[in-house]
């Protein structure tokens, strides 16, 4: 042993600016705690087929792109406000803060715009955007990821690609909890001043890199095990249900609204 | 840089997003060439890692950060092609799943992330790499591409929402979407870029590669020699758009000079403005009743606002209840 | 020296941690068992302090680790400089272009001079025998070789608590063994260990105490890991074997121990 090792180390911390490993590692554990939410996820809320709501949703965000009138833009404000109630309390606070927030953002974006005398902009922008994050986020929300992605079958998309996502998303999740560790383990050894915070980044990120490609190696050999050819096929079931029928009523009633107020 | 709904017309979405869909497809094809159909799935694993590098906050000169988007180093470590396939996919989840960027603007975000940041930057990295034939050349080429790509999907960003106010107006010739011309968009985005982001995603590119040559110098992409034909084709391209942004700009900063500066000037120091913004504030005022009575009857009217308000004590209630759960369970949990 | 008062945490929502009372002592050495999943490594980052209790407190050395401390730069640096975490998965450690600049990585920061730094990581390389390891590139190693790198270069910054998690796992038998008897020497060195494991052979000889967790997430014993062996029936009963476990002997023995260490003079 040597001799260092036997007594306590007397040292005294310089401060280092190092955010950027909190602020990294806040930001991977924003994506990973969405991500595992998911297996918490109870199919009874709004248990409207994922085709229809990732539809509709699009269609939502297009006509509220579109519409010039401001009661059309409120009506679906309120809308979603009320659809929003179905939801559970921490899921709709998570919603609402990022429609408040991203709402802020462009507020104060437009805001300059309203001294040149141009009140249209920030008053139909901002609350069309609180309406897009809102319905965008409640889709996400509510419904599983991998129902989101399989419904984009239904729009042509090839099926290969649905794998792709699926994988994405999972490997995100790994590769994630990867480098969130390797930043942890920064963070617990920078224990005073780091000369080369880019080595360090660069490190972290590189080898994440590095991991990666080995990850689509591994992969790739577990596939060709299970015999993956490159065909593959997704499978969905198709249940009518009162709850689909309602919500295609409901956005009839939209869609008549949208072209009752844009008329004039 | 990822627009939001809202700010682009569905229409400038929708030839944006047009004008990626041969891209697209060229990608998937080039791809195919390069890696065997079963290994198709690896680009998710790819995407993975785009979507991950958009995570990482860089630090900045005294002690603040920034992000970077990672489009460069991409190129250079997968291949132009599959960086655009992974980039499309890290955008896709995040327009879909995350809530960052416009669905609609999707197709836009894609052109300007997926395939002018990486191609920019891995041309001219490539452009120079070949013919400056050192490590120092490389990484010249390296810092160059990360540089100018970035900048060059900043630049289009912006001009995506300068040519907003130009297109799309309401009768009362008012802007429907983004409200900025170009003469303010362009130096809005560009500016911050040019001073700022570009060095970011510079450092963090130079870094990474620099790291992952050291460690694996095996995994990295080694492009076929590019042919320069293509390559002088885009630098012609770039050279042809430059004056057309510069020109655009000129023309707009006239205008805005001529109308808004000559009014504040004339209407005298700061007096002169005051006036101005109150009769607006007036019409202000007159905007929501004037909608909500040209569209609504007065009925509906109070049976949306009786929902609304409903609606805002249920949601109140309901995280009230979930903030209350969350921490008796704390408590006795 | 660390010292938890009715600890509990969760991950959003997900239980981790019950009520856990814990006492360590300096120089002490302390092993924590029980079935995947029942909270130990968990544990481990909240006395690291890279996650802070729901509920409860956490002391270090007398002082309460809180989020507010711990966003305090200069404490932080001290407190992570005291108190070292050899990860589960080693590869996540490593992130420097080769094995010097990793150990280095440490005392560099602590602001000694070069000449020291070159010192301290030929010690540490020697220390692990890993000498022949120095101008490697980390992620490129052999699992055995990439644990040693990373308990080096956690040594390195010298720190009075060191806490393992799962430090066997993935180990060829001779470097369990190895370990093993590292790990003891660090103790009788002075060195406050932690370590979360599954292997019960080797439990009893790097520590006489043991806690046992269960699968509610809470501790259902703190005792002289001899008595924890003994007793099969609490080992069953928090799933950590099943009745095919059987122990080689019936004396408490087991066959893995090393007549030399102090543990078994008692």
């Amino acid at each position: 042993m040597p001799e260092w090792l036997l007594k306590d180390e007397n040292y005294v911390p310089q401060g280092d600016k190092d955010t950027f490993i909190n602020k990294s590692i806040l930001s991977l554990l924003g994506v990973l705690s969405r991500i595992r939410a998911q297996g918490g996820y109870k199919t009874d809320r709004l248990a409207v087929n994922p085709t229809l709501k990732v539809g509709f949703t699009v269609l939502l965000v297009v006509l509220l792109s579109i519409s010039r009138s401001f009661a059309f833009v409120i009506f679906i404000n309120v809308y979603l406000l009320a659809a929003l109630c179905l939801l559970k309390g921490e899921e709709i606070l998570k919603i609402l803060k990022t429609s408040f927030a991203v709402a802020a953002f462009t507020f104060i974006i437009l805001l300059p715009s309203v001294f040149w005398g141009n009140y249209y902009s920030i008053c139909m922008i901002t609350p069309k955007v609180f309406a897009t994050v809102t319905a965008v986020n409640m889709l996400s929300h509510s419904t599983k990821w991998n129902a989101i992605t399989g419904a984009v079958k239904s729009f042509f998309v090839p099926d290969i690609f649905i794998l792709v996502l699926d994988i994405t998303i999972k490997y995100i999740f790994l590769l994630g909890e990867f480098s969130l560790n390797m930043l942890y383990s920064l963070k617990l050894r920078s224990v005073g001043k780091n000369g080369d915070k880019y080595t360090s980044l660069s490190g972290v990120a590189g080898t994440m890199f590095i991991k990666s490609k080995e990850m689509a190696e591994d992969m790739y050999s577990a596939m060709e095990c299970r015999g993956f050819t490159g065909e593959y096929r997704r499978y969905q079931k198709i249940k009518f249900t009162f709850a689909d029928f309602l919500y295609i009523m409901i956005h009839m009633a939209i869609i008549f609204v949208f072209i009752y107020l844009e008329r004039a | 840089m990822h627009i939001p709904d809202n700010y682009l017309s569905p229409s400038t979405c929708a030839v944006v997003g047009a004008a990626m869909v041969p891209v697209w497809a060229v990608a998937v094809n080039k791809v195919k060439k390069e890696i065997t159909k079963a290994k198709m799935p690896l680009l998710g694993v790819g995407a993975a890692f785009s979507f991950l590098i958009m995570m990482f906050n860089v630090p900045l000169p005294g002690g603040t950060t920034g992000h970077a988007v990672g489009g460069t180093l991409l190129a250079i470590l997968l291949g132009p092609w599959s960086a655009c396939i992974s980039l499309t996919i890290a955008l896709l989840l995040q327009a879909l799943l995350f809530g960052d960027g416009g669905i609609l603007a999707f197709g836009a975000n894609a052109f300007n992330m997926a395939f002018v940041l990486p191609f920019v930057g891995y041309f001219i990295y490539k452009f120079i790499k070949d013919r400056v034939k050192s490590e120092k050349g490389e990484y010249l080429g390296i810092a160059l591409g990360s540089y100018f790509g970035i900048n060059a999907a900043a630049l289009l960003a912006a001009i995506e929402f300068g040519i907003q106010p130009l297109l799309f107006k309401n009768a009362a010739g008012q802007p429907l979407y983004c409200p900025y011309p170009l003469s303010v968009s362009i130096p809005a985005m560009v500016i911050p870029h040019l001073l700022v982001a570009g060095f970011v995603e510079v450092l963090f590119t130079v870094a990474i590669v620099a790291f992952i040559k050291r460690v694996s110098p095996g995994i990295l992409y080694e492009g076929a020699k590019q042919k320069t034909r293509p390559l002088y084709g885009l630098i012609a391209a770039l050279i042809c758009l430059s004056p057309l942004g510069l020109l655009a700009t000129g023309t707009a900063w006239g205008e805005w000079g001529s109308d808004e500066i000559a009014q504040v000037v004339s209407g005298g120091k700061a007096l002169g403005f005051t006036p101005q913004g109150m009769k607006n504030g007036f019409s202000f005022e007159s905007l929501i009743p004037d909608y909500a009575v040209k569209g609504l009857p007065d009925v509906a009217g109070y049976i949306l606002s009786a929902v609304a308000g409903a609606a805002v004590l249920i949601l109140l209630f309901k995280i009230i209840g979930s903030v209350k759960k969350n921490k008796t369970e704390n408590i006795s949990g | 020296m660390i010292d938890l008062k009715d600890v509990s945490y969760s991950y959003s929502g997900i239980k981790a941690l019950s009520h856990i009372d814990l006492h360590i002592s300096k120089g002490e050495a302390v092993v924590l068992m029980g079935p995947n999943g029942s909270g130990k490594s968990t544990l481990l980052k909240i006395i690291n302090g890279i996650a802070v209790p729901d509920s409860g407190v956490y002391r270090f050395n007398g002082e309460e680790i809180t989020q507010k401390k711990l966003q305090d730069t200069k404490f932080s640096k001290l407190f992570h400089q005291k108190i070292g975490f050899v990860f589960q998965n080693s590869e996540v450690q490593l992130f420097c272009p080769d094995v010097f600049d990793e150990i280095a990585f440490g005392p560099r920061q602590m602001g000694m001079s070069e000449t020291q730094v070159q010192q301290r990581v030929d010690d540490c390389l020697e220390l692990l025998s890993i000498q022949d390891l120095k101008h490697r590139q980390p992620y490129h190693l052999s699992g055995g070789e990439k644990r040693k790198v990373a308990i080096a270069c956690v040594l390195a910054l010298n720190p009075e608590v060191l806490t393992l998690d799962e430090p066997m796992n993935g180990l060829d038998p001779r470097t369990q063994r190895w370990l093993v008897e590292f790990l003891v020497r660090l103790n009788r060195a002075g060195k406050t260990l932690i370590s979360s494991m599954h292997n019960l052979e080797m439990v009893q000889e790097i520590s006489r105490r043991a806690v046992l967790f269960d699968e509610n997430h809470t501790i259902v014993a703190d005792c002289p890991t001899r008595d924890l062996l003994e007793d099969m029936d609490l080992l069953k009963k928090v799933n950590l074997v099943d009745e095919y476990y059987h122990k080689h002997d019936g004396s408490g023995h087991s066959h893995f121990h090393i007549h030399s260490s102090p543990f078994h003079e008692d």
